[in-house]
């Protein structure tokens, strides 16, 4: 009763006090972390808890708890009730610090050990540390975690309590396969480090934590691999990180434009996933990874543009079979970008180039329509373009039935209508579905980008203007570095070893040492035995010595 | 020039080499073999071959000398400050005079088989600006363009020949010493000007990882272009035969016209080589601009190299503009390139001697 009956009264001192500090909220500096009270504690208890009160307003959410430490000394404890478990808290921290314990004779505390003897002795919670300095606690508030606070002491405890509700660890939306792990990152960061640390399980996995955004305090955490990433870029990525200074870090995606080398650039200087299996595979290259708390993406830097074609099951499944399908994803990428321009071109400039069945075919094809080829295509293009957004931001449930709508009744209309010919909406189908077979989303909207301009100059100057196009891209794509790191590599510059990853996907024991251009501090992934596989080996060994084993 | 960047490779510098020397030069290449001594055209080219791995050897010989300069730094140590400059100067001109030329022969052309409805000086203008953004690029890049086009200027080039052999006749190439050996010198001289893209090297040697491979380097990529070339000659004159080659304008072009992908799937070659040659003509008015901008921010000693890449450009494009006419403009092509062996041949081969002489300059060799 007495307990009910404190905090009753605590509760009605915090609505007055609540009622002063409205007046002034306006000149108080509020947000910033405590602004007004700021530096070091100095004991008072009450003198502390304004201070906090100041800070933080008329906000209703933040509790404070007021008792006495094993009955005797003036204590405080603030949190946010929401962001943590308050059974862990009563369980953890209230009850040990009210009842005493066995053993222990706290009457001969003095104030100023005080706490520091309740963490080391009496607290049962694993996550405890002392802090003298006022703007700390108040972040350490604002991040879930429970302050402890006694009268005569010039330091609080801070509790790590802070327990968010997140969704279950299911399987990555965006990057599905069908052979390999099922895991996906989730929002949190703690469960998305444990999802990393519980695959490499190696001491020289570091992470390296940093806070970001003024007002977000967003916590990001920088993963690499000590011993083997390359000291320059995780000095480059510390650079870059710690030269960001905004609001508000929602997403990964925030950091990305702030650290990328070329913001003008269509294409993508930094990769992002959400599974784990990919980090861990990155990181072992001797990558660094970002994770930002809050954002089920990662962000891996160094980024090489062949990344971009690469999938999970590449070597998840066997490798003769992924190199052709490799290569088969990289005839759909280049077909997204440059299809529909060859295909403008050489209907308006080179008819000659085609068979001239087809090319009486197509002209057939094309009789009743109005316009030029180009302005055809750009039709095709961007109705297509506005059916595909349209797909992605209806729920579910409508964007099934919109797709069979878009694309076989308008298609169909579009034809019979003598608005398109059936050619063109073959041309643009067949660039559509080549573009949706690119993994990674982001490189395939710098192809869908660029691919307009180059419909545009091939209507202008043909097959002609198409190259200067794609020399221009070309071009832009040599001149490009991502973190140091050239973005056509290993194929510009030529990299041997690299260059068994790039069209190809090499067998496994074949790749034996991490890409150069990652400059890894340890070059060697795969154990100089393994030249071929063990089964092979063997058998070849069982061959040698069989005349002899046969005897016996 | 600032402290370089030492990143290019033996391989990246053979890269910058061949796709220079292989360019615009090698469609009307037959017909400058074939006027100087019919069925003696591959001769003549591979004369001319060596005539120009010569010249090539002397930039390199002094590269290995003065691995740190470019011909404009270390020229002027080797015949004093003012001479130097003076011919600096020259041959700044000259490869300005390179570029608006190869600009204008390209857009000719395109002009001619393809875009037959465009006015010349928009495919000029075009490709020189394409040269000029790319002249921005530091001297790294410059490396990866010309590495990354490479095999798009072998495949093309040996698919055709390759493609051409069901119409070929080997009677059309005898005598291999054709039959009228007198013109054969001006013919050399006519060819091996259509390599003087590969001075370059001097501004290369500076960038290069180990510039003692220069050597070996420029070996390797006249072997490569000028094997090319060869082959072309000796395609072309042995489908056509050395009379009918001496009519047509471009006899390359001809010959991707005369030939067709098996199976049919495309009929007619020659629109889609001018397409993919337009990666040839690139590389090489990307060279000869850069080596132009770039010796003019080195003679003028100015710090940031990139000042000249656009104002260079309408200079360039009226020079490109004065022939009247393709014949006006093929006799500029003769006469520039035979005046400018004198620049790229000659001069480093005088620079060669006095060095040696003087005993200016450490060997690479010896590092």
């Amino acid at each position: 009763m007495p307990l009910f009956g404190n905090r009753t009264h605590l509760q009605s001192r915090r609505s007055r006090r609540k009622k002063r500090t409205a007046g002034d909220a306006g000149t108080s500096t509020g947000g910033d972390g405590g602004g007004s009270g700021g530096g070091p504690l100095d004991g008072r208890l009450d003198e502390l808890l304004a201070k906090v009160t100041h800070v933080f307003g008329t906000d209703t959410t933040l509790t404070v708890r007021k008792f006495r430490i094993f009955g005797t000394y003036p204590a405080a404890m603030l949190y946010f009730p929401n962001m943590l478990d308050q059974n862990t808290l009563n369980e953890t921290i209230l009850k040990p610090s009210m009842s005493v314990p066995t053993g222990l004779d706290p009457s001969e505390w003095s104030a100023p050990e005080l706490l520091d003897r309740l963490a080391s002795e009496a607290l049962w919670h694993s996550d405890c540390r002392r802090t003298e300095d006022f703007n700390d606690l108040i972040e350490a508030l604002l991040h879930g975690d429970t302050v402890l606070a006694a009268e005569g002491s010039e330091a609080a405890l801070v509790v790590g309590t802070r327990q968010i509700d997140k969704r279950g660890i299911d399987q990555p939306g965006t990057e599905q396969v069908i052979r390999g792990p099922r895991e996906g990152f989730v929002e949190p960061l703690g469960p998305n480090i444990a999802l990393i640390r519980y695959r490499l399980q190696a001491a020289e996995l570091r992470t390296r934590q940093l806070t970001i955004g003024r007002k977000t305090r967003s916590k990001v955490v920088v993963c690499y691999m000590e011993g083997l990433t390359d000291p320059d870029l995780l000095a480059e990525v510390d650079r870059r990180l710690g030269g960001i200074d905004i609001d508000a870090v929602l997403d990964s995606g925030y950091l990305e434009q702030f650290i990328e080398d070329n913001q003008w650039s269509p294409f993508p200087q930094v990769q992002y996933t959400e599974r784990p299996d990919k980090v861990v595979a990155n990181l072992l290259e001797g990558r660094v990874a970002i994770l930002v708390d809050g954002s089920p993406l990662a962000l891996i830097v160094p980024t090489v543009f062949n990344q971009f074609y690469q999938a999970v099951e590449d070597y998840t499944e066997r490798f003769m079979q992924m190199s052709a399908i490799r290569m088969a994803r990289l005839v759909a990428l280049v077909f997204s970008l440059v299809f529909p321009a060859i295909y403008v071109s050489v209907i308006s400039f080179n008819p000659e180039l085609i068979p001239t069945e087809f090319a009486v075919a197509v002209a057939g094809g094309r009789a009743g329509v109005p316009w030029p080829a180009v302005v055809e295509v750009l039709i095709i293009e961007i109705s297509m373009e506005v059916l595909r957004e349209a797909t992605i931001r209806l729920p579910q449930q409508v964007g099934g039935a919109l797709s069979i709508v878009g694309v076989l009744v308008i298609g169909q209309a579009a034809v019979a209508a003598g608005f398109a010919s059936p050619i063109t909406v073959v041309i643009i189908a067949l660039t559509t579905i080549g573009s949706f077979a690119t993994p990674a989303y982001n490189a395939a909207l710098a192809l869908r980008l660029l691919r307009f301009p180059l419909i545009i100059i091939a209507g202008i100057f043909g097959l002609y203007g198409v190259m200067i196009g794609l020399i221009l891209i070309a071009n832009h794509l040599l001149s490009l570095k991502s973190f140091g790191v050239p973005y056509l590599s290993p194929l510009v510059p030529a990299d041997a070893e690299g260059m068994k990853d790039v069209l190809i996907r090499g067998p496994l024991w074949w790749m034996k040492r991490r890409p150069a251009f990652l400059k890894p501090k340890n070059p060697v992934r795969v154990g100089s035995e393994m030249t071929e596989p063990p089964e092979t080996k063997s058998r070849k060994q069982e061959g040698a010595h069989s005349p002899s084993t046969e005897k016996e | 020039m600032t402290k370089a960047t030492r990143d290019i490779s033996a391989l990246q510098a053979a890269a910058v080499l061949v796709s220079t020397i292989i360019g615009v030069g090698v469609l009307p290449l037959p017909l400058f073999a074939v006027r100087a001594a019919d069925t003696g055209g591959p001769l003549v080219t591979l004369l001319a071959c060596i005539c120009a791995l010569v010249g090539l050897m002397f930039v390199a010989l002094l590269g290995m000398r003065f691995p740190d300069e470019s011909i404009i730094q270390y020229s002027e140590r080797l015949i004093g400050k003012w001479p130097a400059r003076a011919v600096g100067l020259c041959v700044i001109v000259f490869f300005a005079l390179l570029t608006s030329l190869t600009a204008r022969e390209f857009g000719e052309v395109v002009v001619t088989s393809v875009l037959k409805q465009t006015p010349v000086e928009v495919t000029v203008i075009v490709m020189l600006m394409l040269a000029a953004i790319s002249a921005r690029n530091t001297m790294t890049t410059f490396a990866y363009i010309h590495f990354f086009y490479v095999p798009l200027l072998l495949v093309p080039g040996l698919l055709i020949v390759a493609l051409s052999l069901k119409n070929a006749e080997p009677l059309n190439l005898q005598p291999i010493w054709g039959n009228r050996p007198g013109g054969m010198f001006d013919g050399i001289v006519t060819i091996a000007a259509l390599f003087q893209g590969s001075f370059v090297l001097t501004i290369v040697i500076p960038a290069m990882r180990k510039p003692a491979k220069a050597l070996v380097v420029s070996l390797y990529s006249i072997l490569i272009a000028g094997g090319l070339y060869v082959v072309i000659v000796i395609a072309v004159v042995s489908v056509f035969g050395a009379e009918e080659t001496r009519e047509l304008l471009w006899p390359t072009l001809e010959l991707a016209k005369a030939t067709s992908l098996p199976a049919n799937v495309l009929e007619r070659l020659d629109g889609a080589f001018l397409a993919v040659w337009v990666t040839a003509v690139f590389t090489t008015l990307l060279s000869s601009y850069y080596l132009t901008s770039q010796s003019l921010t080195q003679l003028l000693r100015l710090q940031e190299p990139r000042i000249f890449t656009f104002f260079l450009v309408p200079f360039v494009f009226v020079i490109a503009m004065v022939p009247a006419n393709i014949v006006k403009m093929y006799e500029a092509v003769v006469n520039v390139g035979r005046i400018g062996l004198m620049l790229t041949i000659a001069y480093p081969g005088l620079l060669l001697l006095i060095a040696v002489l003087r005993k200016k300059g450490g060997s690479a060799l010896g590092r």
